[in-house]
């Protein structure tokens, strides 16, 4: 159970990312954060594992207060919660293995990680994760000879490294084509089968409708909706962000 | 926006300040280029005091009015080559008489003089066989001159008389040298100092044997024989020597030669050992001036801005400047002139790894932390794999600039191949120079080769 | 990762890491490095730091009196000189002297708190400074002096010792050194300029034979192009300090031998750069002119010269840029300008006036890269 209460961000050249969101999410539930870009969902997913703080406000994760966790608690919190990007985020002059085990920093012995040494165990893991995501033969190529497809395949493994109670994941599919969009999608939902809560920043309406359980819908920063994805149809969205973001929705297909 | 801008005052303005008018029309870019450009131009005749000159920075003056005022009311710029064109000639004309260039200074004849050696480097000679033998006298002449004469190895010699003064003659025989050989001749004191005794004693004495092996010349004893003596009357033994030489097929590295190749290996040392040291402290210096990491808050900031001034000053003094100071610091040798260029390629280094730290893809450090890693974890798996190779490859293409530097450093001092060149130039052996220019071309192309392959595979 | 390693990959890997330890062990060696001696002898560094850190810039205008006095040395080889009682005086405490005594001289009413030039003028007319003090509000001094051999009397004519008192009037004015470095950097900036220049001229057409995409036709232009690129590799390798060398000592000392060094490799640099923005045009437009009809030479000025002169522009103005940066060092070898000028200052020990010359070298090469820079980026 992950409870959001009273979330602002300020930021220090004045901009106001976030005013007042509050809402809970259950453990088990496939979460889509909905909004154009500009309306808070990168600043309130980071929120949640404190990459960026906020201003005011309460995070809650089983009763455990993620706002005020200092340094060796939070990182203990983040490695319960994986995070997958829109640039996928990984070091491209590295191999895909290292990034995959990078994502088992969390737990990993903290001097010899630093010397490049991982346990078999763990290698079996990446190894593992990495045939979850079908691309166990790309282990040990550059993260950066692999396709954005696959690239964020390789995200999603990092993330399955840490054994997340929680994977936060924004906008995973912005930078990729409706068909791998599908195809990343499909992975994350799998994963919320197996019990993984998921919080997904999306601003397709037809993905949002095909993967959410439920959604929360920003717009400059306030929450504007949550509800269902069968309550928020066509008509819904485009009340709430007017006519431009139907065009810009519809160009996007 | 010109054309609510009064003609008038366009003139006026570009009149009082070159450039001025032209900046009141809103065209601040050509304003200041324009008031640059003159100052150049005057500045440029007052130094060099001729008064006829004085026309180009009155023509570029006239044109900026004109300029100016066609822009003021017609929005219409004034062809910029005509200002342009007068500088450039003043320039020339100028920096010609000032320069000193005088292509009929260069003359052929002396350009022969150092061509031709240099088409025989000094790099190897031939192998050659030795035989020589040496037979004592005594000069001057005491109460009992002990004999003239002295055999080895199956050769004998002698001279008669057993003893002379100065410039006297006597006989030499040598028995049991090659047949048919030119003989070098040669006096040495006692101290070993090495005499010519041939024509005027500026030449080497040579002797041709007999096809018995005999070498027989009048020989005198050289003016100079007495001139170290710490007392010329006391009867001391100097020796006279013959040598011959044949060829013995071969051949091997010169004296020259020998001292290119040791410069060589010290240049490409320096070029090493200074990379090497200056990456060590580069590393941490470039931190410290990377603003990314430095522009959080005043303090740091400040280190940045002091840290980054340094680095350019330091980078525009030459190596071959800073090793003058090291030369007084640590005395002559390579030792100088590896510390010269540590400190330029400190500043330099610095400055090309403190960019890639800026331009480093903050993405991956945020889905490292993500994760849950601490700072140090964070630096391992998100930093260094992104700066490595690029700090790499700057390293190599670094030590192939130092290899080009090491080369001159040498001339203040700072050993290697550039001390050599200098030495070589100075006592006008061509040849030698010769050596080291090709020994120079070899190694710069062949660094050239292997820092470009290294490179390629690491980008 | 690990698992990936081969065995092979291990011993290229382990010999690599020899060969290098192994070349940094030699180098170490043959360069004679020496830290401690560099931490042990790094005070000797202070002056000259310390004279390059306060570079010679302005003086102040000064009028000098001078008063003087004769000194025979040794005594009874020349009239001693007569001492005065009031006025500006020198007082020495003997009136003449056997060579190496010491003894002291005192001066009176001279200028008040002004800077006092001791010398020495010897017989033959020639000047020998001694020491320099500060007389106080009343214009007296005293200092230590010595009756040097070198001032020993002459053809019956004694030494005079000679003060000057220097009283500042006026303001501050640039030194002599300033003066100095400012022609001396006009040289230098004009030897970059022409040097560049005449590289130009002669890289430009030289370059279209080492661009294989118009030369490398045909056996003779293969040759010719093989031929262009070795001798541009060839001259590049050295750099302008090595080439002026061999000039200076052909045309002797000045700036026209560091201007033709620097003119020469600046032609191989500046060739090879051309010929590569040559070969780098693209073909489109070359195809479409040939298709009008048009001959070699109006392809070439139609063709290629439109695609090519930004690039050109821009490796000119970062050549020059580069000169700048070499012609204040090529002095050191023979060539002229600023260099020559700060070599003769550090052979002199004139640290002061070297440091003016390392500022203005900053200042200029600093604006140098500066503009460069600038010009360039609104070029492209």
């Amino acid at each position: 159970m992950l409870r959001i209460q009273h979330v602002s961000k300020t930021y220090p050249n004045g901009t106001q990312a976030l005013k007042d969101v509050s809402f809970d999410v259950a453990d088990g539930e496939f979460m889509v954060v909905i909004g154009l870009s500009g309306s808070g969902k990168s600043t309130l997913l980071r929120c949640i594992n404190r990459l960026i703080d906020p201003s005011e406000g309460k995070i809650y994760w089983n009763d455990t207060d993620v706002t005020s966790a200092n340094a060796a608690e939070l990182r203990n919190i983040r490695r319960n919660i994986g995070m997958v990007f829109q640039q996928f985020n990984l070091v491209k002059r590295s191999s895909v293995l290292t990034n995959v085990l990078s994502g088992r920093l969390g737990y990993a012995n903290p001097w010899l990680s630093l010397l490049g040494i991982w346990p078999q165990e763990e290698k079996d893991r990446a190894l593992k994760a990495l045939a979850r995501v079908g691309i166990a033969e790309k282990a040990f190529s550059r993260a950066d000879a692999l396709s954005g497809g696959q690239q964020q395949r390789v995200g999603i493994a990092r993330a399955l490294m840490q054994e997340p109670k929680i994977i936060l994941a924004d906008e995973p599919v912005a930078s990729l084509d409706p068909v791998l969009s599908h195809s990343i999608l499909q992975y994350l939902e799998v994963l919320n089968k197996e019990g993984i809560t998921v919080i997904c920043s999306l601003h397709f309406l037809d993905l949002v409708h095909r993967y959410a359980t439920r959604v929360v819908a920003l717009k400059d920063g306030m929450k504007v909706f949550e509800g269902s994805a069968k309550e928020i149809d066509r008509a819904k969205f485009k009340e709430i962000y007017g006519e431009e973001a139907q065009e810009v929705r519809a160009a996007s297909f | 926006m010109s054309q609510n801008r009064s003609p008038l005052v366009a003139g006026v303005f570009s009149l009082l300040v070159p450039g001025l008018g032209q900046i009141y029309i809103g065209q601040r870019y050509r304003g200041v280029a324009i008031l640059l450009g003159t100052l150049v131009a005057a500045g440029m005749v007052f130094w060099y005091g001729d008064p006829l000159w004085y026309f180009v920075p009155a023509l570029i003056g006239l044109w900026n009015v004109w300029d100016a005022v066609s822009l003021a009311r017609a929005g219409q710029t004034r062809p910029i080559w005509i200002p342009v064109l007068a500088a450039l000639l003043a320039a020339y004309t100028i920096g010609w008489q000032v320069v000193g260039i005088d292509f009929s200074a260069a003359d052929a004849d002396r350009a022969m003089q150092i061509l031709r050696p240099m088409l025989r480097p000094d790099f190897v000679q031939e192998r050659r066989e030795v035989n020589s033998m040496w037979v004592p006298v005594q000069v001057p002449c005491g109460p009992q001159p002990p004999q003239a004469r002295r055999e080895d190895g199956g050769k004998s010699a002698l001279v008669m008389p057993d003893c002379a003064g100065v410039n006297e003659t006597m006989i030499l025989n040598v028995n049991g040298m090659w047949p048919d050989t030119d003989t070098n001749v040669v006096w040495r004191t006692p101290i070993g100092d090495p005499k010519m005794i041939g024509e005027n004693e500026a030449e080497m004495l040579v002797v041709r044997s007999d096809a018995s092996g005999v070498v027989t010349t009048a020989i005198h004893v050289p003016s100079t024989a007495l001139v170290a003596a710490p007392d010329p009357t006391l009867p001391q033994e100097h020796r006279v020597y013959v040598y011959q030489y044949r060829p013995k097929g071969g051949i091997e590295l010169s004296y020259i030669g020998s001292e290119v190749l040791n410069g060589a290996l010290i240049t490409i040392g320096m070029a090493l050992i200074a990379t090497m040291l200056a990456v060590f402290l580069a590393i941490p210096i470039s931190f410290l001036a990377a603003h990314n990491l430095m522009g959080g808050n005043p303090v740091t900031y400040a280190i940045y801005v002091v840290m980054r001034t340094i680095l350019n000053v330091l980078r525009s003094i030459e190596s071959l400047i800073i090793a003058i100071i090291f030369v007084v610091i640590v005395g002559l040798g390579p030792f100088a002139g590896v510390l010269a260029l540590a400190m330029h390629s400190i500043a330099a280094l610095a400055k090309l790894y403190s960019e890639v730290i800026e331009g480093i893809d903050p993405g991956p450090i945020e889905a490292i932390r993500a994760t849950g890693a601490n700072w140090l974890q964070t630096v391992r798996y998100a930093v260094i794999p992104q700066i490595i190779p690029p700090f790499t490859a700057f390293t190599i293409y670094r030590w192939d600039i130092n290899v080009r530097s090491a080369t001159i450093v040498g001339f203040v001092g700072g050993g290697g191949l550039g001390f050599l060149l200098i030495e070589l130039i100075r006592v006008n052996n061509m040849q030698g120079v010769s050596a080291v220019f090709i020994t120079i071309a070899i190694i710069v192309t062949a660094m050239d080769y292997i820092s470009a392959k290294i490179r390629e595979r690491l980008v | 990762m690990e698992n990936r390693l081969s065995t092979g990959k291990i011993i290229r890997n382990t010999l690599l890491a020899a060969l290098i330890i192994l070349a940094l062990g030699i180098s170490w060696n043959v360069t004679g490095v020496d830290f401690p001696r560099l931490i042990r002898d790094l005070p000797k560094g202070r002056n000259i730091v310390l004279a390059f850190l306060t570079p010679d810039l302005t003086t102040r205008e000064t009028t000098t009196t001078t008063v003087s006095l004769a000194f025979p040395i040794p005594c009874g080889s020349a009239p001693e000189g007569e001492v005065l009682t009031s006025g500006p005086r020198l007082v020495p405490s003997v009136t003449c002297a056997e060579p190496k005594t010491k003894f002291t001289l005192e001066g009176f009413d001279l200028a008040p708190n002004s800077e006092i030039v001791i010398r020495w003028k010897l017989p033959d007319e020639r000047i020998m400074t001694a020491i320099r003090v500060q007389s106080d509000e009343k214009g007296y001094f005293t200092a230590n002096m010595e009756a040097r051999p070198i001032a020993a009397t002459a053809n019956n004519i004694s030494s005079r010792l000679e003060v000057d008192a220097l009283t500042p009037v006026g303001g501050l004015k640039p030194s002599e050194a300033v003066q100095d470095v400012l022609a001396a950097m006009f040289v230098t900036i004009f030897m970059a300029l022409l040097s560049t220049t005449l590289a130009t001229i002669v890289a430009a057409p030289l370059s279209f034979l080492a661009a294989s995409n118009i030369t490398k036709r045909g056996p003779l232009g293969t040759l010719v192009y093989y031929f262009t690129r070795s001798i541009f590799n060839l001259l590049r390798s050295y750099d302008p300090l090595v080439m002026a060398t061999v000039f200076g000592f052909w045309l002797s000392f000045g700036a026209f031998p560091g201007f033709l060094a620097l003119s020469v490799v600046t032609v191989a640099s500046l060739g090879k750069l051309f010929s590569e923005a040559v070969e780098g045009i693209d073909p489109g437009p070359l195809e479409a002119l040939q298709a009008t009809g048009a001959n070699r030479l109006q392809m070439v000025i139609y063709g290629v010269v439109p695609q090519i002169v930004p690039d050109f522009i821009s490796f000119i103005i970062y050549h020059w840029d580069i000169n700048v940066r070499i012609s204040t060092i090529i002095g050191f070898v023979g060539g002229g300008g600023i260099g020559y000028y700060l070599s003769e200052r550090i052979n002199g020990f004139e640290y002061s006036k070297a440091g003016t010359a390392i500022w203005a070298i900053v200042l200029v090469v600093m604006a140098m890269d500066f503009l460069s820079a600038e010009v360039r980026k609104r070029l492209s």
